[in-house]
């Protein structure tokens, strides 16, 4: 009963949070405002896609932003084709390109005149990456530590290799005056409501599509894989394709937070796939609660909207990192589950610890092989 | 043929500079666990310090190293006693955590020193190229290779070599049971801990000169030497050693083949490969998994 209960008291958490992201623009009437919003829950569903495959399969991925900058450039390159020709050099080719000497535009920008391809390739392109890195390193049962030192490695790799292809990529500039996308007659100006609207339903879709999945068998298995790999590789579960699937996953929501992001930022640079951003998902991440959706998201706006804010008062123009830095520290020495978990201790409830959960999981995907066992038999 | 002395030396350089840094990191990963992201920040501290010392007290940079170590592993010893020592059973949070260190002490010099980029001046007599089998050689880059290979030499005492050794050793075999022969595990702790932010800020102090002094110039060294300690493989000093020398070539014959971001990303391609394919290192000695 109780756990219904739980079940039930999440769920309406999640519904009140998403409620509270979409009623904003009622009560909001600037536009700066609203674009500096957009990017905060652009942060959120790129760190719930982090939680995803740290908090619920224990992959520690140190380059999250590679999916995020690769989903971003695609957006980019998209937009940067249908700029008014005022700003593009002759037939059409981007000025950057025209710059370089580049005679004809590179046959990987071509698809990028259709939307459809360029939205598609947004969330494929980083999946395919992803699934790449996992299949080299997840069979060999590298884990921990040196998944975080791989991707970390891949992540300054990617970058490096985009702001050497100036002629390709834009270099150091990445990809700027974009022209603004236009898609079923709705114009998604970075400063509109409806790129605030896309954001907010983009994010609510995730925390609940997401709740979807990681209550879900493979959900389920993979809080087991987290919380013992090898005990999962023995009920002969193929761990390697289950951390890959969720590795792929998450670096596609991250794709996907990245087109949201051109939209907002209206440019793509390659500091998006840099190492700054990349750890600020895991401290984002951590701050929020790295086992919660809704806190992983949350930490997110957390804390990019109070280093915003700080960062814009002038009593703090200085020592707002000092303050995050501080604030951080505390957190992780003292709520390991981050701050959504003081929801718990407001609740009342005894904090579960790691052994419980992996217990259940465990138990439960157990319960679930007997039951098939038996009916197989019968 | 005439071109590959200099091209070694150019990697023998890199390489040095690279086993510096990692050093320190080395020590700390290697026996205690922590994964340490402020060792950048360290390395900061330790080039700010005499910065610090040559301008305002006027102590040149080698009559300063002595000081700079013992000040940057103090500030080490303080992060270890307050923070780190909370940490030993959630090796992963060590990450966020120390990020958090780092932080604070980059906004901390931001404020204290300002913002803008510092210089260090070379020690005299070293900024005369030298003559060296017919070749010539940056003095100061002998100085930091001879230097490097003496840190080392020291460390190499210290762990194998003495009593603080053998209990670090020790601790780091196993924990409990060293404990249980009397062995104050936490001071142990945090003495490694404030030799590794010591070396790091020696490493800072040294390459100061070289490059100008900023207070994010930390980010870049840390992933690098992380990849150096990864790479020869946690616990093994001669690892460290090796790795640093065979990514310091590499990135030098590398950065002439072609240029240096490409040099760079292709090293760092080469290490993902050598991890995936040795993910105990190339020199695992002893492995406990934890």
């Amino acid at each position: 009963m109780t756990r219904n209960r739980d079940a039930i008291l999440r769920l309406v958490g999640y519904a009140l949070f998403c409620a509270a992201i979409l009623v904003v623009p009622l009560f909001v009437d600037n536009g700066y405002l609203l674009n500096k919003f957009a990017r905060y829950l652009v942060f959120g569903i790129l760190s719930l896609a982090l939680s995803l495959s740290w908090g619920y399969a224990g992959i520690l991925n140190l380059g999250q932003a590679v999916g995020f900058g690769l989903g971003s450039y695609c957006m980019a390159m998209a937009l940067k084709l249908r700029t008014i020709p005022i700003q593009t050099g002759a037939g059409g080719l981007p000025d950057f390109m025209v710059w370089n000497n580049v005679q004809a535009l590179p046959w990987f920008w071509v698809p990028f005149h259709s939307y459809a391809f360029a939205i598609a390739a947004g969330m494929a392109v980083p999946a395919v990456v992803a699934f790449l890195i996992g299949w080299f390193v997840f069979p060999a049962r590298v884990s921990g530590v040196y998944v975080a030192i791989i991707t970390l490695a891949m992540l300054v790799v990617i970058n490096l290799v985009i702001i050497d292809q100036q002629p390709y990529t834009g270099g150091f500039n990445g990809i700027t005056d974009l022209t603004t996308l236009k898609l079923f007659g709705i114009e998604f100006d970075a400063y509109s409501d409806a790129t605030y609207y896309l954001a907010a339903i983009t994010l609510s879709l995730c925390l609940f599509l997401g709740l979807a999945f990681v209550n879900s068998k493979t959900g389920l298995i993979l809080q087991a894989i987290r919380d013992d790999e090898t005990r999962v590789w023995y009920f002969g579960y193929n761990v390697a394709a289950y951390q890959n699937f969720v590795f792929c996953l998450s670096a596609a929501i991250a794709g996907f937070a990245g087109m949201l992001y051109t939209l907002v930022m209206e440019f793509a640079s390659p500091t998006f796939l840099a190492v700054p951003i990349s750890l600020s998902i895991v401290i984002w991440c951590a701050v929020g609660g790295r086992a919660s959706l809704v806190g992983a998201a949350l930490g997110a706006i957390v804390v990019t909207g109070v280093q915003g804010s700080l960062s814009d008062t002038p009593a703090f123009l200085d020592t707002w990192m000092l303050i995050m830095g501080g604030l951080f520290i505390v957190i992780v020495l003292f709520l390991p589950n981050g701050l959504i978990s003081l929801i718990d201790l407001a609740l009342g409830k005894r904090r579960r610890g790691r052994a419980a959960t992996a217990a259940a999981s465990v138990v439960a995907i157990e319960r679930s092989e007997s039951s098939r066992r038996q009916s197989a038999a019968r | 043929m005439s071109s590959i002395i200099p091209q070694i030396s150019v990697g023998l350089s890199i390489a040095s500079i690279l086993l510096l840094i990692a050093l320190g990191l080395a020590i700390i990963y290697g026996t205690m666990g922590v994964i340490n992201l402020a060792h950048g920040e360290f390395v900061m501290l330790g080039a700010y310090a005499v910065w610090f010392l040559q301008t305002f007290l006027g102590i040149g940079l080698i009559a300063g190293l002595v000081l700079v170590f013992l000040l940057v592993g103090f500030v080490g010893w303080l992060v270890e006693l307050t923070l780190i020592r909370r940490l030993y059973d959630r090796p992963l949070d060590t990450i966020l955590a120390t990020w958090g260190v780092g932080v604070i002490l980059q906004q901390a010099v931001r404020l204290g020193a300002g913002a803008e980029l510092r210089y260090v001046k070379m020690p005299d007599f070293l900024v005369n190229p030298v003559h060296v089998m017919g070749y010539e050689e940056s003095a100061y880059r002998i100085f930091i290779f001879v230097l490097a290979v003496a840190l080392l030499l020291a460390t190499y005492f210290l762990i194998f070599r003495t009593e603080f050794g053998l209990r670090l050793r020790a601790v780091t075999q196993n924990r409990d049971i060293a404990r249980c022969f009397g062995i104050n595990a936490a001071r142990i702790y945090s003495l490694t801990f404030a030799y590794g932010a010591g070396l790091a800020g020696v490493a800072g102090a040294l390459v100061s000169p070289l490059k100008s002094v900023s207070p994010d110039m930390g980010t870049n060294y840390v992933v690098d030497a992380f990849m150096v300690v990864v790479v020869g493989g946690v616990q093994s000093l001669l690892g460290t050693v090796a790795s640093s020398y065979l990514i310091g070539q590499a990135n030098g014959v590398l950065a002439f083949l072609s240029n240096d971001t490409m040099a760079k990303a292709v090293v760092f391609l080469g290490m993902v490969v050598l991890i995936r394919l040795f993910p105990q290192g190339l020199f695992a000695m002893r492995l406990r998994r934890s």
